[in-house]
């Protein structure tokens, strides 16, 4: 029972609110996003620049930096994950309350970044667990980043309570534990999470793109 | 400023005994090193620290350098019976020589820095082979500042340093079992994706599609 | 009712357990309604900065610590008795005089005692 939004206008310019328990609660949620402290390599410099007097990421509801991630709403994986640390850094996405997001910020966390050949790199974090936004750039700017969170809050935004698309925090049938890979003789194990990410099928050799 | 040469020739006169020798580099940057036998590089290390006009203090970086075995034809006259007569035959004999595990030591001198930049003295050592006999002293007693690098050359090469007092595998997980830095050394098959691959990355995605791996 | 001088603060005092007490049952209303339930072993685990937690967490702290809370919760509940004393001691008799003194004695005397075991050295 929406009400239409020139509806809306004229009742607000009268002093009169009108909204949907919908749209209060995805506000509540996208106008205090808490992250957590969580920075792994270089663009974790970026992400504390962000957060600083000149970016100031807090203007955007990120006001405190979580230090444990019972407390904390969004992880941002800003760095390379290697593969000594991809156990940990699954094991604190799964001990993070939901509603829980990811922003893969950089190159390393989307894909492996430069040093995607590297015997300890993990070719990206979406390998184990879901990830919400990427943010590409070795390193993204600071206003990458802002953009990166101003993204998030519009997909909160469109979230509805119910039915398809609902948040995942809302599915009772939607993952919520991720199986934390273990270090193997020679890799992890298992290499990538195929309910996570699923490999998609190689172009064939000659066709375009 | 001392030369590698008047280094060498300082150590023999401490050390008679000690088994050192001068690896040239043709290279333009000429920086040679003193390739010391595990044996005496103990004592070597020793002396190059303690010696006041040396006084090499400062160990900045060990790194590894693995040396493959090579396939090596010889040529070999062998008597052999060729229609009927002993005839003396050359004979092409193949052998494998072993390779090695090579640990390069770079060593300053932070007591006498004051005459600018400094060309490093180069320390090398080898092991045997690279499969069994990969023991070689290790050099933290001496060089405080080897202590991690070393850990690393044993995570990364597989040279295990004797009287090291804590070797642990660092940059890889202690239940990891190969040595990254090999020559050798195959990248396990992590599905690997490229939204373009080509060579290795298509062939190795084609084949997971086949066999529906994922 | 309404003239009793009390009755504002009776208005005031359920507002303001309403005021702590309807979110909490919002909260708790909405979590059975629209929000389903969904622990696992890792989300309740202990939290060791993404490692697994080895060991017990109770280990051996520091008595000191205590101590220092104790021995202030001790004087500064003394201070709360001494106030009103000191507001009418005026008005009563020497004995009254004579037990508040025995008190504070008491206490004193605690207090030398702690002192002479060291405890207030913080090390």
């Amino acid at each position: 029972m929406a009400v239409e939004p020139d509806l809306k206008i004229e009742l607000g310019k009268q002093g009169v609110l009108v909204t949907t328990l919908n749209e209060l609660y995805n506000w509540g949620r996208r106008s205090s996003v808490w992250p957590m402290q969580f920075g792994l390599a270089c663009c974790a410099i970026e992400m504390i620049a962000t957060t600083m007097a000149r970016y100031d990421l807090a203007r955007f509801g990120a006001e405190v930096f979580r230090p444990s991630p019972r407390q904390a709403d969004l992880m941002i994986i800003s760095g390379t994950v290697t593969k000594k640390m991809a156990p940990q850094v699954v094991r604190l996405y799964n001990q993070m309350a939901e509603p829980r997001y990811v922003i893969a910020m950089g190159a390393c966390a989307i894909s492996g970044g430069p040093f995607k050949q590297g015997y300890n790199v993990l070719k990206g974090i979406d390998r184990y667990i879901p990830v919400d936004v990427h943010i590409p750039g070795c390193p993204p700017r600071p206003e990458a980043l802002i953009h990166a969170f101003m993204t998030l809050q519009k997909q909160i935004d469109a979230q509805p309570l119910t039915g398809e698309g609902r948040p995942r925090h809302l599915d009772a049938e939607a993952m919520g534990e991720f199986p934390v890979p273990v270090q193997g003789a020679h890799d992890l194990e298992p290499p990538v999470n195929s309910l996570v990410w699923p490999l998609p099928a190689p172009p064939v050799p000659g066709a375009n793109g | 400023m001392k030369t590698t040469e008047e280094i060498l020739v300082r150590i023999k006169a401490a050390l008679p005994a000690a088994q050192v020798e001068l690896v040239l580099n043709p290279s333009p940057c000429a920086q040679h090193s003193l390739r010391v036998a595990p044996a005496s590089a103990f004592a070597v290390a020793r002396f190059l620290r303690e010696d006041a006009e040396l006084a090499l203090d400062y160990c900045s970086n060990v790194t590894g350098v693995d040396w493959p075995g090579k396939e090596v034809t010889d040529k070999v006259k062998t008597t052999k019976i060729v229609d009927g007569v002993e005839t003396v035959v050359e004979e092409a004999v193949k052998r494998v020589e072993p390779g090695c595990l090579e640990v390069v030591y770079h060593l300053f001198s932070m007591k006498h820095s004051k005459d600018g930049a400094q060309v490093p003295v180069i320390l090398r050592m080898k092991t045997e082979n690279r499969s069994d006999r990969v023991e070689l002293p290790s050099l933290t007693p001496v060089w405080r500042s080897a202590d991690f690098q070393e850990r690393e050359v044993f995570d990364l090469f597989g040279v295990v340093f004797k009287g090291h007092h804590d070797l642990r595998r660092l940059l890889m997980w202690d239940e990891f079992e190969d040595h990254p830095m090999r020559r050798d050394y195959v990248d396990p098959d992590d599905f690997e994706y490229e939204p373009t691959p080509h060579d290795e990355v298509l062939k190795r995605a084609q084949q997971h599609a086949a066999e529906g791996c994922l | 009712m309404v003239s009793n001088p009390y009755f504002p603060l009776v208005v005031l005092f359920v507002a303001a357990l309403g005021f702590g007490l309807a979110p909490l049952g919002l909260a708790w209303l909405w979590a059975r309604l629209v929000s389903p339930q969904k622990p696992n072993h890792i989300k309740n685990a202990i939290y060791e900065c993404g490692l697994e937690s080895r060991g017990d967490a109770w280990v051996q702290f520091r008595s000191a610590y205590y101590l220092y809370a104790i021995i202030f919760l001790i004087f500064d509940v003394e201070a709360v008795f001494l106030v009103p004393f000191a507001v009418v001691f005026t008005g009563l008799s020497a004995a009254a005089c004579v037990a508040m003194l025995v008190f504070v004695l008491l206490l004193a005397e605690g207090l030398v005692w702690a002192w002479a075991k060291g405890v207030l050295t913080w090390s």
